[in-house]
């Protein structure tokens, strides 16, 4: 066990001990549903069918209930699809990175963030599909064999890249996230009463029994999938990055775009956990878990990342000066004067301006201050992938097609419907799962929780 | 013996053994083991239990919905007796003549088994060139609301009762009148003499678009009231006053390609247009000086020509600068003296009659202009017309026969024709619909299309055109001189009566045996001798009169010009949905009329001048004496400050005439539109009638109009929303005459015009010794990929397209829109920039400002940029076609995930639509945006129902079985024309021969009516498009992005006048 510096706050406060830990984790499981968390997902899920319902229209009807066009051929689609990808950067980072570092302050948020992404790398899979005009078809992009003739897919096109990166990224993620859930759905299930409920975590629970050769396993399995994890961290951003660095459009022909994207999407997943663990840790009384500490650390990442983000968008501007390329330093010129230059400063301020008030440690600290600036940094993000994809496509090359692009309530409908899925499946997520990981943050409560501190050099243990 | 011949099948039956007795009497020789199975009581224990039974039954009702789920079987009859040239599959051309009251030009229909489906030019036996409102004519055939019977009294009848009807009808006491357009056709000014002759029925002739003002013009002056026949392929100068002769004035068709055949620049000499125009005209759009003026101007600039050039007249009040335009006019019209050629297109009496004295003047008549004394356009008879209706007005016409023309949508007053029209006795319409003349006729004797009918036509006195069916008529209609015959009391056929018009002697015996005539109709045209013309002489006509007239006019602070559109013309065709979604192009805009205005005047009244897709146009209301109309204003470059022009040929079927359901405004749900009185509302509004009748002429100008701003606001559909190239050239080249020559002769890629781009690289290229910014490597050097041969290795198919020869006319717009199966897609998917055109035409206004002014200026690179954006007051224009480059390295070709789009062997940029899974990748990674989506189902979703072809039922016929309609969520382009080339290819096989240049040939380059696209094989080194390679002219649009494409233009050339 290692031992703390005493200048470090504890990780977790409020002298819990271990039955304190179950019994705040799976308390909540066991008890009837609280009244905000049933207003919450009626809302949600009432947002969730009119996304749904945008969703059906739009395979049923066209492509063109959205708001593209022959310029403009992706803009809400695959500016969702990118957001919700960065979004979904968090969880992984935290569990596999800090893993791999033993950042141990990563235990009490790993689980919601790893849930985080894997709703978000859901609901990013959706743009893809949805955005293909015929979606019906849209298993052509797997390199299948088939009888259609000797048709194979493109490896040439970033798109299928795509598919393969997102696809292995959304496995390797939800199998790292089970894989962790599996002991703390045995606790659960040893605890539940009811046999339903038994059969289900028990079911669940893949038969463990607590066993040190399952443990020894699990941490086996950890560190592996967190090895194979890490490098796709890393890639998935990349690679979704090259869909437009290897294109001609200037705007897109960018070779910094992969490191900078890859910032950009730790930064906005970052935030996202921000946003949804300071409503968590309030409305589920885990404000012993996670607290001031956790969110601090966090605000670090962000400044760090959106500092990045910040440099690559004045090297972006630089580099279409100095390129001395027309198209190039026009499409940047556009970006921040042209007619979406209203997105471009809204981006330039959430995300470079914003972030950099974390500097001050009463902001960083502050609990409101830091989910204001969480929301702030995601629609930054939002608009980040906007100001690249809209304002690079309205004008390029040629003049003659130079275009607008105009939502639709369409775009808008499909967009908030899936922040209504991700909001209800998180919700569900988290009246039913484990929202901490809690045998691993047990592992941190004697080297890290206040009482056993005390007990510690007490020489005493109540255990 | 036979008798005694025994079959037997074994040695038992010989011997009728008893074992063998015994089992043939026995049915079932074997013993069956029903009792035995029945009697199993395993059986009776076997449980075929409800499981069991649900999952057979599932499988049988699964197994039979399935069976029963079969897509439509589509049956196809094969000819009994298949005639002897049509071949499913294979297309039959044939001869005619197109002929609608203005546009006059030979053509072949190409028909795909007995569809009409294609119109195109006959450039081997014939003249002229088909425009957009030709070959798009085509679609008007399946038209189904077209009359399908004749009717009587708004009922439908027969042809026998209708034709008693109408005699009746021609026995009344007052005046019988037939009222036509110009008539060209001898067999039906047989038929009018024979009613004539008959029934004592006058012939009055009066054109929708009236130029009696020049024909009056020419009475005067040489004692012929004749339309010239301006040869615009001799002239070396031409002035053009508001005669827009490239687009819609006079006989365009003829002179388009005669005047581009004078606009080589490697011919070493180059023709030079000057125009004199108020709004900005394709004609002005193409001039090598473009001036501004006001209409009021127009007469007063002639008269300074003419004075300029011989003297004539006293000295006009003019601007300055209009002043040095016309002396540098003059200065080029003296220079070429008989080979200049002034032209004018208001309908001014004293204009037209100065415009002659400077032609005169200029020694031009016999050289540039022709006057012939018969046939001749544009005969129409403004006053014979007027008189007419005051006649119908005043109770004394009895009866009136239409043919050809809409007088109750395009005569100068309508509202007192139809007045008149209650008050005739009798009267008949042979229009093809029931439009705003014919709904308020007694009867209506509907016509053949031209499409559907014989007959003849001259505009050339050595030669009869002939028009011969290509399809057998669609409904029970009938040709209008067939109908004058039977109406006289001698009924003939019409082919009969074609026939022996030029053959007295002809009987039906003899239909097949004149060689002459077969040779006629195969041709498309008889030869026909004529007796020597003697020339026209001047009659010595007093101008002192016309040009004080011009001088003593005076505008207001606006002044209006009606003009017509390239595409919708006089709006005969206002019900063709690709006629009106072709954009206009100077204005880009489909879908509707606006008043057109300078910026500066739009900028003082508080208007909106930028126009897209949620920025609306502002309406103004235009008021002209007692009448008024609300219109969205367009801001229009070159527009002279003060005035304003609105477009013809809209506002059709005010009525709620039945004139084809694309003429309405549909909503965004596709249904139409209807007014508080439940009327549909028109597309547009009608400005016939608004300029007043001068001198009995009906005028097209008015000097005085009032603009008043409404604060409403009215959406319009643009395909084009940016004006300028902002100096990326690149894109465009242009350059002068002058500057040309002075390097005609240097190698590709070296004229200061025409550099081939150069990228710098990291290496000591040039050989200095240093890497440095002179070390350039030409775009096309650079190459990521495999090299794949493309020289020399089978086909390469590629095109160029000469910017100096394009006008812009988009006849190659309608015609890939038809050739391809192209869909319709309505003003408010336009609007929202997804017009699905695979040929565009791109229009550029040059700009004031480019970056070295701004720098010069002091002005900072933002600011610039937004000043580049806006065109120049009188700017000069670039007409660019643009479809598919075929680029070799196609960045489209390598981000499609399905490998959907690929290239061919053959050059060929290619797209699959069965494999396309419409990402639209391939679309935002096109640096011309060429490529096309297809957001909805087009043939088949509500939005579309009332204009796109494809779903409608008999307007279906039109579409070209060669070419795939594309379903929903796929992308769709260019393809090069794929099916034609095809084509060629396998004729070239059959024929075990060496496929020729110029046999295969895209739609585009074969409508073109000056030849500036050409196609080819450009590993043929015979081809024209070969040698178009070599040209110093020739360079690719946006080399420098290193897309190496298959598709060529050559820069533009301008025969500028030095400053």
């Amino acid at each position: 066990m290692q031992q703390e510096a005493a200048i470090r706050e504890p990780l977790i406060l409020g002298n819990k001990s271990y039955k304190d830990i179950t019994d705040d984790v799976v308390g909540p499981i066991q008890g009837k549903a609280p009244l905000g968390w049933k207003i919450m997902i009626t809302i949600s899920s009432v947002i969730a069918f009119y996304g749904v319902g945008c969703i059906l229209y739009l395979i049923g009807t066209g492509i063109g209930v959205w708001g593209l066009n022959k310029t403009v051929g992706w803009a809400w689609d695959i500016t969702n699809f990118v957001w919700w990808v960065g979004i979904g950067h968090a969880g992984t980072l935290i569990s596999a990175v800090l893993l791999l570092f033993r950042q141990k302050w990563r235990m009490a948020i790993n689980r919601s963030a790893e849930a985080m992404t894997i709703f978000a790398v859901i609901m990013a899979a959706v743009f893809p599909g949805i955005h293909m005009g015929r979606i019906w078809v849209s298993y052509w992009v797997l390199p299948l064999p088939n009888q259609f003739g000797s048709l194979w897919v493109n490896f040439n096109s970033p798109l299928l890249w795509d598919v393969f990166a997102i696809s292995t990224y959304f496995s390797v993620s939800l199998v790292f996230w089970y894989i962790g859930l599996i002991p703390d759905f045995a606790t659960i299930r040893d605890r539940m009463t009811k046999p339903l409920q038994k059969k289900i975590y028990g079911f669940l629970s893949f038969g463990w029994s607590g066993r040190a050769k399952h443990w020894t396993r699990f941490e086996e399995v950890s560190l592996v999938l967190a090895g194979i994890a890490t490098p796709l961290v890393f890639s998935v951003h990349s690679i979704v990055s090259m869909d437009f660095a290897t294109s001609v459009i200037p705007g897109w022909h960018t070779t910094i775009f992969p490191p900078y994207f890859v910032s950009g999407a730790v930064f906005s997943g970052f935030a996202m956990v921000q946003t949804l663990l300071l409503i968590m840790r309030k409305t589920m009384n885990l404000e012993n878990y996670i607290h001031t500490k956790h969110v601090e650390y966090m605000n670090i990442v962000i400044i760090v990342t959106g500092s990045i983000v910040g440099v690559a968008y004045l090297t972006e501007l630089f580099i279409s000066w100095y390129s001395g390329v027309e198209y190039e330093s026009y499409a940047f010129i556009n970006r921040f004067s042209g007619p979406y230059s209203m997105s471009y400063w809204i981006m330039m301020t959430c995300n470079v301006v914003s972030p950099q008030l974390f500097w001050f440690k009463k902001i960083r600290r502050s609990l409101v201050a830091t989910f204001a600036l969480s929301i702030v940094v995601n629609i930054g993000m939002w608009f980040e992938r906007y100001v690249i994809i809209v304002t690079s496509l309205h004008r390029d090359f040629d003049p003659s097609s130079w275009g607008e692009f105009h939502a639709t309530s369409i775009d808008v409908g499909v967009f908030v419907g899936t922040l209504g899925i991700f909001f209800t499946l998180f919700l569900l997520f988290a009246r039913f799962f484990p929202v901490l990981a809690l045998n691993e943050l047990k592992t941190i409560l004697k080297s890290s929780g206040e009482e056993h501190k005390r007990i510690q050099s007490d020489g005493k243990s109540n255990h | 013996m036979a008798d005694n011949k025994i079959y037997w099948s074994g040695l038992e039956e010989l011997d009728r053994t008893p074992e063998f007795e015994r089992i043939e009497s026995q049915e079932f020789p074997a013993e069956r083991p029903a009792d035995e199975f029945l009697a199993d009581d395993r059986l009776q224990r076997a449980n075929t239990g409800r499981r069991d039974f649900l999952k057979f039954m599932g499988f049988s009702v699964t197994a039979a919905t399935l069976a029963a789920c079969e897509t439509p079987v589509v049956k196809s009859i094969p000819y009994t007796n298949k005639p002897e040239e049509i071949t499913p599959g294979v297309a039959n051309y044939y001869a005619s003549t197109f002929y609608d009251g203005h546009d006059f030009v030979n053509v072949l229909v190409k028909t795909r088994e007995g569809r009409p489906i294609f119109v195109k030019s006959n450039t081997e036996t014939g003249f002229g060139r088909v425009n957009a409102r030709v070959n798009a004519s085509v679609l008007g055939l399946y038209d189904s609301a077209r009359l399908q019977a004749p009717h009587l009294n708004g009922e439908a009848t027969t042809w026998p009762s209708l034709d008693a009807a109408v005699s009746k009808g021609l026995t009344g006491s007052g005046r019988k009148v037939l009222l036509t357009g110009t008539v060209m056709s001898p067999s039906m000014k047989r038929a009018i003499s024979a009613l004539e002759a008959s029934a004592g029925v006058e012939h009055v002739q009066c054109d929708a678009v009236s130029y009696s003002a020049t024909t009056e013009a020419m009475r005067a002056d040489y004692g012929r009231r004749v339309f010239p026949s301006y040869q615009f392929g001799k002239a070396e100068t031409v002035v053009s006053l508001n005669a827009d002769f490239l687009g819609t004035w006079g006989d365009n068709v003829w002179y388009t390609a005669e005047w581009a055949k004078t606009r080589r620049p490697e011919d070493g000499a180059m023709s030079r247009l000057h125009a004199f125009e108020s709004g900005m005209s394709l004609t002005g759009s193409n001039a090598d000086s473009r001036t501004r003026v006001k209409p009021s101007e127009q007469g007063r600039v002639a008269a300074a020509l003419l004075r300029e050039i011989s003297g004539q007249g006293a000295a006009v009040v003019l601007d300055e600068t209009v002043m040095a335009s016309v002396k540098a006019a003059a200065a080029d019209l003296k220079k070429s003296g008989a080979k200049g050629l002034v032209v004018a297109g208001d309908n001014d009496l004293a204009t037209q009659r100065i415009v002659s004295a400077i032609n005169r003047a200029l020694d031009a008549v016999g050289t540039t202009i022709e006057l012939h004394e018969n046939p001749s356009l544009h005969q129409g008879d403004d006053k014979a017309f007027a008189q007419l209706v005051s006649d119908m007005n005043a109770g004394k016409v009895a009866a009136l026969l239409v043919d050809g023309i809409n007088p109750s949508y395009h005569a100068a007053d309508a509202a007192a024709f139809n007045a008149g029209l209650e008050k005739v006795g009798f009267s008949v319409s042979t229009a093809l619909f029931a439009d705003e003349t014919a709904s308020r006729c007694t009867a209506m004797a509907p016509a053949h299309h031209w499409l559907e009918g014989w007959n003849d036509l001259q505009i050339d006195p050595n030669r009869i055109d002939l028009v011969q069916p290509a399809i057998q008529p669609l409904y029970d209609t009938r040709q209008p001189a067939e109908s004058l015959m039977a109406w006289a009391g001698q009924p003939a056929d019409g082919y009969t009566l074609l026939r022996q018009t030029h053959s007295a002697a002809y009987t039906a015996d003899a239909m097949y045996t004149d060689q002459n005539w077969n040779t006629g109709v195969h041709n498309g045209f008889l030869a026909v001798t004529v007796p020597e013309e003697t020339p026209a002489v001047y009659t010595g006509a007093d101008l002192g009169g016309a040009l004080r007239d011009v001088a003593a006019r005076k505008g207001g602070t606006f002044e209006l010009d009606v003009y017509r559109k390239v595409a919708i013309g006089d709006g005969q065709q206002a019900g063709n949905p690709m006629l009106q979604e072709t954009p206009d192009p100077i204005t880009k805009t489909t879908w509707d009329n606006y008043v057109t205005m300078a910026r500066v005047d739009m900028e003082a009244m508080g208007l909106n001048t930028y126009i897209a897709q949620e920025e609306p146009a502002s309406v103004v209301k235009v008021t002209v004496g007692a009448k008024a109309l609300e219109l969205p204003a367009f801001p229009q470059p070159g527009q002279t400050p003060g005035t304003v022009g609105i477009a013809l040929g809209y506002g059709r079927g005010g009525g709620n005439e039945a004139i084809g359901k694309a003429a309405y405004q549909v909503g965004e749900g596709g249904d139409h539109l209807a007014d508080a009185e439940g009327n549909l509302v028109p597309i547009g509004k009608n400005v016939f009638g608004l300029a007043p009748v001068v001198d009995g002429v009906p005028s097209r100008a008015v000097y005085d109009v009032s603009i008043e701003a409404t604060g409403e606001t009215y959406p319009l559909a643009c395909t084009q929303i940016q004006h300028t190239y902002m100096g990326r050239d690149s894109v465009v080249k242009e350059t002068s005459f002058d500057d040309y020559l002075a390097e005609a002769g240097v190698k590709r890629g070296d004229a200061s015009w025409n550099k081939t781009i150069g990228l710098n690289v990291h290496d000591d290229i040039n050989g200095d010794g240093e890497i440095n910014a002179l070390d350039k490597k030409a775009a096309g050097e650079f190459d990521m990929w495999h090299e794949h041969a493309v020289d020399g290795v089978g086909h390469r198919w590629g095109m160029a397209i000469d910017l100096t020869s394009c006008i812009g006319c988009s006849a190659c717009v309608t015609a890939c829109h038809i050739e391809n199966n192209v869909p319709v897609v309505g003003k408010d998917e336009v609007r929202r920039h997804r017009d699905m055109h695979w040929m565009r035409i791109d229009r550029f206004y040059a700009s004031d400002w480019n970056m070295e002014r701004g720098e010069a200026e002091g002005v900072g690179v933002i600011s610039t940029y937004g000043k580049m954006e806006e065109p120049g007051a009188n700017p000069q224009t670039v007409h660019m076609p643009m479809m598919c480059q075929h680029c070799n390295h196609a960045p489209c070709e390598t981000v499609c995930p399905v490998a959907a789009t690929t290239h061919s062997n053959e050059g060929v940029n290619q797209m699959t639509y069965n494999r396309c899974i419409g990402t639209r990748y391939c679309a935002n990674n096109c640096p011309f945006k060429v490529r096309r989506f297809n957001w909805f189902h087009y043939p088949g979703y509500d939005k579309f129902q009332n204009f796109n072809p494809a779903q409608d039922a008999i307007q279906r016929m039109v579409l070209n079985p060669d070419v795939v309609v594309r379903s929903r969520g796929v992308m769709e382009k260019c393809s090069l024309c794929v099916q034609r080339t095809q084509g060629a290819k396998l004729e070239a096989k059959k024929a075990g021969t060496p496929l020729e240049d110029g046999s295969a040939i895209t739609a585009c380059a074969e409508a073109c009516p000056t030849n500036a696209i050409t196609f080819g094989d450009l590993n043929d080194n015979a081809s024209e498009v070969r040698a178009t390679y070599d040209n110093n002219r020739t360079y690719h649009a946006l080399e420098e992005v290193g897309i190496q494409p298959n598709v060529a233009y050559l820069t533009k050339v301008r025969n500028t006048p030095k400053a």
